[in-house]
């Protein structure tokens, strides 16, 4: 009962706060809500299960063109155009997922990067399926039960999914399923000699992490009433790598922080440097990596153990 | 005779045109510590992995509780109750020591993760999982992160990680490496204390003075064949054994 009144308490805090805000500073919360999302479960792949892929943009917008198309150019309803693109997501994972790491390491790396270039150019290239270069524009979230969510009230389902992430990658580090991630991670080969299946974990973290950002990608067509190739490309996949790493991998609190702050830190940089805040990123990955491997929460972590 | 908990028959291993192992035939009984020595390169660490899954035979048989093993991937046979150490410590680094025990207990969690029965069976595996840290003897840095442990301590970790996987079997891979003469004492007496509570040891060991003691019984190996087997005492006076192994090495010390 506590739990759950804690998480209730995080739902009205977090939605709560959209509709103080105005249609501009709204729609920044909306985005970052989603850098959110996307980092926790970039962080479960990456920082969790050491698996190192560029696809997570690629399956957000597999899930944000996928219920587009099925419920615009297919008029499929919404339930089942929902559970149709994380369907589709999971397909798509396991398809990549299997091959590669039944090889060694890098080849997953190899075949996401594959993958998220060819799914852009998919998304160019599609005629009217995709909309080509200028993507999909001019559609309205369906009335669900006779509501039209939208301004603040649609943040409240971006809210909804952050902590709907959240607590499914909680509940999974806290179980069997995440210490063998860890392990795998770690040092894969104990890991098999305790039991652990290592290909299995990594093709279920994957597929599992993949589906999440899938969802995300759903929430996210519904933000502007746009989907566009530009968005799921590999330099946002570049930029959740970063705010992981900055953050401090392994860890949700990081994952949390690394992505509000490197979502946040370019309208605070532009008026200095203009649009050369990815040079600052750059440092900044590069300052984590050589001074402060555990990241930002490994800084608090050390100061609060000193204090 | 009876039946052993691992039949090990005729077993071969070539890497190319080198005989690593060669028709080695031996029983693990239920509770009994086997030693198995040998100078370097006869064929102790190959023969370890092959019961382990890590390497595939060329030939021969392993059969664990009746059931042949061989050809399981290692995942698999830890599943069978089969556990093991490795020589060089292998502990997961970004957990902490109750973590990395736990993750020994993989293959003893029923429950889905979103589960309700889920939380019990993690608090009883972390009981269990605490005890065993107890009975190694690191209660004190239970909560540490491994990565702080000195070297002996590690060992005792491996050991501990392996145990929570409910062994019927477990295999030390030459366990006193690298240890000094307190801990090896104390390596000495959990491993009699593990053979005490009905699990079959399987002892590799290069360390004659660390192993004869211990082990109820010996399997000596020498260019992967087996020369001898038998009790301690007969194996500290068989000329076969003295030649290859202890003429060179005994003298060293």
């Amino acid at each position: 009962m506590k739990t759950l009144s804690g998480w209730l308490g995080a739902f009205l805090l977090l939605s709560g706060a959209a509709f103080l805000l105005g249609d501009y500073h709204n729609d920044v919360y909306r985005k970052m809500l989603l850098w959110v999302a996307l980092a926790l479960g970039y962080n479960f792949l990456f920082g969790i299960c050491g698996q190192v892929a560029f696809s997570h943009f690629a399956f957000y917008g597999i899930g944000a063109y996928s219920v587009v198309i099925l419920l615009f150019q297919l008029n499929v309803p919404l339930p089942l155009a929902v559970v149709l693109g994380v369907a589709i997501c999971v397909v798509v994972a396991l398809a990549v997922a299997i091959p590669s790491t039944r090889l060694e390491g890098f080849y997953l790396a190899l075949a996401t990067l594959a993958l998220a270039q060819l799914f852009v150019v998919i998304l160019n290239e599609g005629g009217t399926v995709t909309g080509g270069t200028g993507g999909i524009a001019n559609y309205r979230l369906p009335e669900i039960f006779g509501f039209r969510l939208r301004g603040p009230s649609y943040t409240a389902v971006i809210v909804l999914l952050v902590l709907f992430t959240y607590f499914v990658l909680r509940k999974l580090d806290r179980s069997w399923f995440g210490r063998a991630c860890r392990a795998v991670r770690d040092n894969p080969e104990a890991a098999a000699a305790m039991g652990v299946d290592v290909a299995r974990t990594k093709v279920i973290a994957f597929t599992l992490t993949s589906a999440l950002a899938g969802v995300a990608g759903m929430v996210y067509a519904f933000v502007d009433n746009t989907v566009n190739p530009p968005i799921f490309g590999l330099d946002n996949a570049f930029l959740l790598l970063f705010m992981v790493i900055v953050g401090g991998s392994g860890r949700h609190a990081g994952a949390v922080i690394g992505a509000v702050l490197l979502f946040l830190l370019p309208f605070w940089l532009s008026p200095l440097v203009g649009h050369h805040h990815v040079l600052v990123f750059g440092v900044l990955v590069l300052a984590a990596i050589l001074l402060q491997p555990k990241g930002l929460i490994g800084l608090y972590d050390g100061w609060r153990s000193r204090s | 005779m009876t039946a052993g908990v691992l039949e090990v028959r005729r077993l071969t291993k070539r890497f190319g045109g080198l005989t690593a192992v060669t028709g080695l035939d031996f029983d693990v009984l239920e509770g009994e510590i086997l030693g198995m020595i040998g100078p370097n390169g006869a064929g102790k660490s190959t023969t370890f992995n092959l019961i382990a899954g890590t390497y595939p035979a060329t030939s021969g048989e392993v059969r664990f509780a009746g059931e042949s093993i061989l050809g399981l991937p290692p995942h698999r046979i830890a599943a069978r109750g089969v556990l093991r150490t490795f020589q060089h410590n292998r502990p997961f680094d970004g957990m902490s020591v109750l973590e990395n025990v736990l993750v020994g207990a993989h293959t003893r969690f029923h429950m889905g993760v979103f589960s309700r029965k889920a939380s019990n069976e993690e608090a009883q595996r972390r009981r269990r999982a605490e005890e065993l840290i107890e009975f190694v003897g690191l209660t004190d840095v239970r909560d540490a992160e491994v990565t702080t442990l000195s070297f002996g301590q590690g060992r005792l970790l491996e050991i501990a990680r392996a145990l929570a996987g409910e062994p019927r079997l477990i295999l030390f891979d030459e366990p006193a490496a690298g240890l000094t003469p307190a801990e090896l004492e104390r390596i000495a007496g959990i491993i009699r204390g593990i053979a005490a509570r009905g699990i079959a040891v399987l002892l590799i060991e290069h360390d004659m003075h660390f192993l004869l003691p211990l082990a109820q019984r010996v399997v000596v190996l020498n260019f992967g064949a087996k020369i001898a087997d038998g009790l301690p005492d007969q194996i500290r006076a068989d000329p076969a054994v003295t030649d290859a192994y202890l003429g060179s090495h005994a003298a060293a010390r």
